[in-house]
């Protein structure tokens, strides 16, 4: 009876201790929402909403302000893999990714190395490379806009060193107007790849490059098999940041070619752009923007599963 | 190999020879490095140094130093070019959407860092997708959104719109500040009988200034900087920022470089300023939420 009786207490003790328990819980799940709440709800509304909204939108054809919309189910994304100009959007797209990414990826190593050698001056070549990362895209756009003119400093500079035949006027050729914007863009992205590579670089340990050094290996050879294996994560997270970066370009061709000359440099975003806005086809513009996203999202959960498998 | 080491210079000249390749090493380092910082410096130098002449140097001079400087640029831009009243709508966006983020971030960025709650898995893994949902992608449902809302020609619609897509980057760069600060002091706070409110507001807000400068910073670059917001929810010219009447510019005087020089000075100053100011925030700031984010 006794014994029965303080098992009931104990087991009322323990539900109460688990009822407070919860409500302490539920309390503070409730405090830690309170304070997430501004930046939640505007991400919701403002982002989240618009993200689904996007999807629903491809589905429809749509001015983007009559009150009515028809549904037309997957025909927007039929149209859109029979419209050879998308693919050419695409095909521009992964050119001008690919080239951004290398140069920044490539030239932003060597650089960070050469900075982490430098016994004077670090900071200042730092600061140097890092104005243009400060500076707005459409100054970006400008600035090299001047310099890839007929008559602007590219062209002087290859006449001064003798190769004044292959000046032309960069941005109004098809054959180089990519290649030339994608500079531009690297330009502007360039010294954020070295600041962080060359954290990386001195966050090595520095036992390995005396190791190497005791073994007679010179910069070179330290370079490619200290630095690069060591930098392995740092690489891979510069690469896809650069990469998500670079798929959604949109201010610097737009404020220079607009996508021409011939399309030349069409992307996915200037494309969806004048499908949407400058014709009005909300509803085809919307799946042009939804490729887009896909391909971002996609190379961001890599990336994201890259860091973690990095962190572990 | 007997013939090679029987053949090894003597210590004293390998010495010499390892200083000079040493120093010339040190030399082409250096040189490799001003060709680099020349790539990245002289694009900017020029148009900037472009603002400072008048039509005739532009012409005569195009790459030299403006002899002498004149302020016709600048002066034209600002009132015909009515970069006056761009540069205010840009100060008012701004400011408003850094006031806005150094309120929202810090609080969010404490709820994720400090407190254990339900639900928090999924909240995180929403606000990491956010990062990198491109703006682009979104600008279509956005400007419709701010259509039914009645907010397009008004500040709120890009002040808004930068607010939310911001939000998760600045609150991981909080949560990341806040994760630095060590558990005892909530504990002995909590033990005073200390409300959570005050807790976050007197003990541990303060601790996290560096941050919340850093939040600032950056998000004021990032709004002045922005096109592609103003370019498509603002049409009225009393409300166009300075990237957007810049845009514009550049499709109607294309070749009056002293104007166009005038206009990039007046966009980047400000930017340069606060980055000279503030190197380690920026360059800190950019890198670690760049390599978290």
């Amino acid at each position: 009876m006794a014994a029965t009786s303080t098992r009931a207490q104990a087991l009322t003790q323990h539900q109460q201790a688990r009822r407070r328990r919860l409500r302490r819980g539920g309390r503070r799940t409730l405090i830690a929402y309170a304070f997430l709440a501004p930046a939640l709800i505007l991400y919701v509304m403002f982002v989240v909403r618009p993200m689904f909204e996007l999807f629903g939108m491809s589905f429809f054809t749509w001015n983007g302000v009559s009150p009515t919309r028809d549904f037309v189910g997957l025909d927007n994304f039929s149209r859109l893999f029979a419209d050879s100009l998308f693919w050419k959007s695409f095909r521009n797209n992964l050119v001008f990714v690919v080239l951004l990414v290398a140069f920044n990826v490539i030239v932003g190593l060597i650089t960070a190395s050469a900075l982490a050698r430098a016994p004077r001056g670090r900071l200042l070549f730092q600061l140097i490379f890092f104005l243009p990362v400060v500076q707005a895209s459409i100054v970006t756009a400008l600035v090299w806009k001047w310099i890839y003119q007929p008559d602007g400093l590219l062209n002087r500079l290859l006449e001064v060193v003798g190769l004044g035949f292959v000046t032309r006027g960069w941005l109004g050729d098809p054959d180089t107007a990519l290649p030339a914007l994608a500079l531009a863009a690297a330009w502007s992205g360039f010294g954020l790849s070295v600041v962080i590579f060359l954290a990386g670089i001195q966050g090595i340990d520095q036992t390995l490059y005396d190791a190497a050094k005791v073994d007679g290996a010179n910069v070179r050879q330290m370079f490619f098999n200290v630095t690069v294996p060591q930098l392995r994560p740092v690489v891979t997270v510069v690469f896809l940041l650069e990469m998500i970066g670079a798929f959604q370009t949109f201010d610097i061709i737009w404020a220079t070619t607009r996508g021409g000359p011939i399309s030349s440099t069409e992307v996915l975003a200037t494309y969806m752009f004048k499908r949407g806005f400058t014709e009005a086809q909300f509803g085809y513009g919307a799946a042009v923007a939804v490729t887009l996203m896909i391909v971002v999202l996609t190379a961001a959960l890599v990336s994201l599963f890259v860091r973690e498998r990095n962190e572990d | 190999m007997v013939a090679f080491t029987t053949t090894a210079p003597p210590a004293r000249a390998s010495a010499l020879t390892r200083f000079r390749r040493r120093r010339g090493g040190m030399v082409g380092l250096y040189v490799y490095l001003t060709v680099v910082a020349a790539f990245s410096l002289l694009p900017l130098l020029l148009a900037w140094m472009t603002a400072f002449k008048d039509r005739a140097q532009v012409v005569s001079n195009p790459y030299g130093f403006p002899n002498p400087p004149v302020i016709d640029n600048l002066q034209e831009a600002w009132t015909s070019g009515r970069f006056s009243q761009y540069f205010m709508s840009s100060v008012i966006i701004s400011v408003t959407s850094v006031l806005a983020m150094v309120v929202i971030a810090p609080l969010a960025g404490y709820g994720l860092a400090r407190m254990r709650f339900w639900g928090r898995g999924v909240v995180i893994t929403a606000l990491l997708i956010g990062l990198t949902i491109p703006i682009t992608a979104i600008i279509l449902p956005l400007y419709s959104v701010m259509r039914e809302l009645n907010l397009l020609d008004t500040y709120a619609s890009v002040v808004i719109t930068h607010v939310a897509i911001g939000a998760p980057f600045f609150a991981f760069i909080m949560r990341a500040f806040f994760l630095r600060l060590p558990a005892a002091l909530e504990d002995a706070a909590r033990v005073d009988g200390c409300s959570e409110l005050r807790l976050f507001w007197s003990v541990m807000l303060p601790l996290v200034r560096p941050g919340v400068f850093t939040v600032a910073l950056l998000e004021f670059l990032w709004t002045w900087n922005n096109l592609i917001l103003p370019l498509v929810f603002l049409t009225s010219e009393n409300v166009r920022t300075l990237p957007v009447g810049m845009l514009l510019l550049t499709g109607r005087f294309a070749t009056d470089y002293g104007l166009l020089s005038a206009a990039v000075l007046i966009l980047s100053f400000p930017v340069v300023i606060l980055f000279l100011t503030f190197q380690r925030n920026f360059l800190e700031g950019l890198a670690s939420g760049a390599v978290k984010g």
